[in-house]
């Protein structure tokens, strides 16, 4: 999976979510918004049914007034008076609260304003009756009720009422159909909504199966590759050990037969030795019978060195010197043979890992040095060490290697200090040996671990072995070794192994 | 040497063969001493035509004999030579430059009698084969079974 579709998979699922946020937000807002509506709508249901009714409350009053001017006409009553009086005194806030209730539509006020003098032309019309009928003038106000002039207007005013309670039903359809439309609205947007959520939610759980189906793809090929490097691990290993054999057996057959001609090379030269003493015999020999001297007795000069005059002599001498030569390089090739084989065999030795008291064998590799150790006036410290599982044998090398350079490069005339040092840090043991000897360059470093290498000045006898095979020794132990010096400060060798014994460190050979 | 012994001696490197004699001769031992090059010309030597060895019956041998043998390994001259009937009681002195303690071990496994290693200091080589060489001249070698 790469990083673009994991960045791409990671918007998608922001996207979603934001989404499904905004869906709710805007259910939620659409919800409040339609129920306000409803509410708005009922209450202007209510106010239409409201309105209605006031209108049929005016009208009442208006008819009751009428029938208490009638009676009162008729009979000429006080009740009747009073009855009018109160009929006229509600209608009046009737008509005031029906013309507020109406006061929002312009099609009512225009209706009210054309009724309202009406009213009051019917309310003029009535007390006139009354005032004359008080004052004993029946038939004037009978004459105004006959005329029927009231009729019209009380015809009219119901006209009116009609065309106002029509307006209201118009608009009491018109409104509710309004609040069922709110509320359908509203149901719709919830269903909506909710549908929408769903899908959603679908969409995340696809996305969510999805990626977990990627990441066990994904933890699939981990595992493969996992084991693929393994193996891969285990064959670069395995070719690696069988190229280190490879190294071994060459380094030990080539050793092996580099010896044979030596062998030869070697015994031929002495031979030629042989011969020498033989030639030069008769050369003195010769030279005596030419100089008529009396030659000495056969047996006596058999094995000393014929006496020689002069250029003979020279010659002799420059013969035993390039035998010399040959003899001693032949030495020094055969020592040098002998160390890379005792070196091949030391790396095909099998390790045999152990609990070592490394104290311990520290103090018997002091013991077997003490001599020398005394002759140097050294002395040899050992700290508290950590003890650690590895190959006894091994360890005694590194340490007896490390302790006898450190006794065989002191400063002349100064009392030797060696110490050794020991700490445990993280799994690993690491030892320190350091001395107050004659130190060595830094420039050396390295060249000091070389095989056949050495430094410093060279006035002991060595090969330029010991160091090359503690470090092929401690790499072997799974371990690692360094050296901090100054020419002339003395030297610290630091060897750092693990204190419990690696597995698969080469302590098995096939 | 009481019986007329022959010195087999199979070397692959004449320069060694010709010290060892040398060296053999110094020390007094005049027996006949057969040098073999290679281990086919020595084995068809000690076997014979037939391969069974029935023609050294009776005779008194002794070997010595070189580990490293460009075409076979001296090991294998060993052990034919200790599996042969009429050879096995034939004295077997191993020279040779290998002292790896694996083969010396096998060697003497094998039934080798002696395991010298040649040294590259030519005066401790000449020693071991003059002393080798005293040391033949009191061996008793017995006849070859018959």
């Amino acid at each position: 999976v790469t990083a673009d579709a994991q960045r791409k998979r990671a918007m998608g699922h922001v996207l979603l979510f934001a989404a499904g946020l905004l869906v709710l937000t805007a259910i939620s807002a659409g919800s409040v918004h339609l129920v306000n509506k409803a509410r708005e709508d009922a209450r202007k249901v209510l106010h239409t049914l409201e309105a209605e009714n006031q209108i049929s409350l005016v009208q009442l009053q208006l008819r009751r007034a009428e029938s208490a001017q009638r009676g009162y006409l008729a009979t000429l009553r006080p009740d009747f008076r009073v009855d009018f009086e109160q009929a006229l005194s509600e209608l009046t806030p009737a008509l005031t609260r029906l013309s507020q209730l109406i006061s929002d539509n312009p099609v009512q006020r225009r209706l009210i304003s054309e009724m309202m003098p009406l009213y009051d032309q019917r309310i003029e019309e009535f007390r006139t009756t009354i005032e004359l009928a008080r004052s004993q003038r029946m038939s004037d106000a009978a004459k105004i009720v006959r005329e029927g002039i009231g009729r019209d207007t009380m015809k009219h005013i119901d006209d009116l009422a009609v065309r106002m309670r029509a307006e209201e039903d118009r608009l009491f359809v018109e409104r509710t159909t309004n609040a069922d439309r709110s509320q359908t609205l509203a149901a719709s947007i919830t269903g909506i909504g909710s549908g929408f959520v769903v899908v959603l939610a679908g969409i995340a759980i696809f996305l969510v199966r999805r990626s977990s189906l990627a990441r066990d793809q994904a933890d699939a090929r981990l595992r493969d590759s996992h084991l693929n490097l393994e193996a891969t691990i285990d064959e670069r290993t395995a070719d690696l050990r069988e190229a280190n054999d490879e190294i071994q057996r060459f380094a030990y057959i080539v050793s092996h037969d580099l010896r044979s001609p030596l062998v030869n090379i070697m015994g031929f030269t002495s031979e030629l030795e042989e011969l020498r003493g033989d030639i030069f015999k008769r050369i003195a020999a010769l030279s005596r019978a030419q100089s008529a001297t009396p030659p000495a007795p056969e047996n006596a000069t058999d094995t000393a060195e014929p006496v020689l005059e002069g250029s003979d002599k020279q010659l002799s001498e420059d013969f035993s010197e390039a035998l010399g030569f040959i003899k001693s390089s032949i030495g020094k090739m055969d020592r040098l043979i002998s160390a890379i084989l005792s070196l091949t065999r030391e790396g095909r030795r099998e390790f045999e890992p152990v609990w070592i008291d490394t104290r311990e064998l520290i103090e018997a590799i002091v013991t077997t040095v003490a001599h020398q150790a005394a002759e140097a006036q050294a002395e040899i410290r050992i700290d508290p060490l950590p003890n650690i599982v590895s190959d006894r044998l091994a360890l005694e090398q590194i340490f007896s290697n490390l302790i006898d350079n450190a006794l065989k490069y002191l400063k002349a005339g100064v009392p030797g200090e060696i110490t050794v040092r020991g700490r445990t840090k993280l799994g690993f043991a690491i030892f320190e040996l350091s001395d107050n000897g004659r130190g060595i360059d830094p420039k050396d470093h390295q060249r000091i671990f070389e095989l056949f290498r050495r430094a410093g000045t060279q006035d002991k006898p060595g090969q330029g072995i010991g160091l090359a095979h503690v470090r092929a020794l401690v790499r072997r132990l799974g371990g690692t070794m360094s050296v901090a010096s100054e020419l002339h400060q003395g030297s610290t060798f630091t060897i750092t192994l693990p204190i419990n014994w690696p597995v698969g460190n080469r302590n098995t050979r096939t | 040497m009481n019986n007329p012994v022959t010195i087999i001696m199979i070397e692959d490197d004449e320069g060694h063969a010709r010290l060892i004699e040398r060296n053999i001769r110094r020390s007094g031992v005049n027996n006949e001493i057969l040098p073999f090059t290679s281990g086919t010309a020595a084995l068809e030597y000690l076997f014979g035509k037939d391969g069974t060895g029935l023609d050294h019956k009776g005779s008194a041998l002794l070997i010595l004999l070189d580990l490293n043998l460009p075409d076979t390994t001296g090991i294998d001259i060993l052990k034919r030579v200790k599996e042969n009937r009429y050879l096995k009681t034939t004295p077997v002195v191993v020279l040779t430059t290998t002292d790896d303690s694996h083969e010396i071990k096998r060697c003497y496994e094998l039934g080798c009698n002696v395991y010298i290693t040649k040294p590259v200091n030519y005066e401790s080589f000449a020693n071991a084969i003059r002393q080798l060489g005293l040391f033949f001249s009191v061996i008793q070698v017995p006849p070859a079974a018959t």
